[in-house]
């Protein structure tokens, strides 16, 4: 399925918007400016995505998981590298850095990655109008293709995935995250639906 | 006289949303999307306005505001951005912009900041 240029300028004005939200989120959470950097958008076919994702994530990866449903459904996935759940971690919770995610450290990092996902899920809600909830968050640290297979073996509908590539830089470091929004063809109809909707709304 | 006001953003949506508003409200706009275009385009038209995003692809809108301002100290830029964070907002008031507004931009809040920066106002409240 091959979004038109229209299609995809719209989709990415909509996830600036929601990444932005998210970046906001994760600047009050730290207590740390969290300078931006702008997101490439990518639309691909779920085979696809694991191939995607290694070139960038090497390596285990931390992943927080949640199921959204409503009118648009699907999973959304927020995924760090090993060292920057570590940096994140130490910044929400002031302790000395540690060589591995204990259990305390997996639950600061589900609470972040809960708090970062509805604040982006959440802003496409509000500008869509369209109303998304959320199942409770579910962290998992393993290679992109197992969180990946995990997720589709769940969800059989679902096909497509939108790999939006961020980098942030929170005090002075660079940490690299990836939100990845994965749907099914039907949902994948419905948001593009939506979003000329939107944009019929804004341009009236 | 209408007011020449120029858009930059590197969204074509972003960019019709805005260009709507702005001609809707009376004003005369140019619209481009980059940065390089933007400074380039002050150049040639001398805009009273300038309503400019942040993350664009190619040259940062901050470096945008900087040699807008080397060209024209005194030119109102004002900033569109989805990034609602205060210390953004700090550091783009610190670099000299009049006004910022969070994207999606609202005509009803464009309209007031343009009427105070269009009298020599700034909107730091």
């Amino acid at each position: 399925m091959e979004l038109t240029a229209s299609q995809m300028d719209a989709l990415t004005e909509l996830i600036n918007i929601g990444y932005a939200r998210a970046a906001a989120a994760l600047s009050e959470l730290t207590g740390h400016r969290i300078s931006l950097l702008v997101p490439e958008v990518e639309v691909h076919l779920i085979p696809e995505i694991a191939e995607s994702l290694q070139k960038v994530i090497k390596g285990d990866v931390v992943s927080v998981n949640q199921i959204f449903s409503g009118p648009i459904n699907g999973n959304a996935l927020l995924l760090l590298d090993r060292e920057a759940a570590m940096l994140l971690n130490q910044l929400l919770t002031d302790r000395a850095e540690k060589s591995d995610l204990d259990g305390a450290a997996r639950e600061v990092i589900t609470e972040l990655g809960n708090i970062v996902l509805n604040a982006c899920l959440g802003a496409f809600g509000n500008l869509l109008k369209v109303q998304v909830t959320f199942t409770v968050p579910s962290l998992q640290v393993e290679s992109v293709q197992r969180v990946i297979r995990s997720i589709t073996v769940a969800g059989t509908e679902l096909e497509y995935a939108l790999i939006i590539h961020t980098r942030f830089h929170v005090r002075a470091s660079n940490v690299s995250g990836y939100l990845v929004i994965i749907l099914g063809v039907t949902s994948l109809k419905t948001l593009i639906v939506e979003l000329k909707k939107w944009e019929d709304r804004e341009l009236k | 006289m209408k007011a020449k006001i120029l858009v930059v953003d590197d969204s074509g949506l972003a960019r019709r949303i805005t260009r709507k508003i702005l001609e809707e409200l009376g004003y005369e706009v140019e619209d481009v999307s980059d940065g390089a275009q933007a400074l380039e385009a002050y150049v040639l038209h001398h805009h009273d306005v300038v309503v400019l995003d942040l993350l664009m692809h190619g040259m940062y809108g901050g470096d945008v505001l900087n040699k807008l301002r080397e060209l024209n100290p005194a030119l109102p830029v004002i900033i569109a951005t989805a990034d609602i964070q205060r210390t953004t907002r700090e550091a783009v008031k610190e670099a000299g912009a009049v006004a910022m507004v969070n994207k999606p931009v609202s005509k009803d809040e464009l309209q007031e900041v343009l009427k105070v920066v269009l009298a020599g106002g700034t909107l730091w409240n």
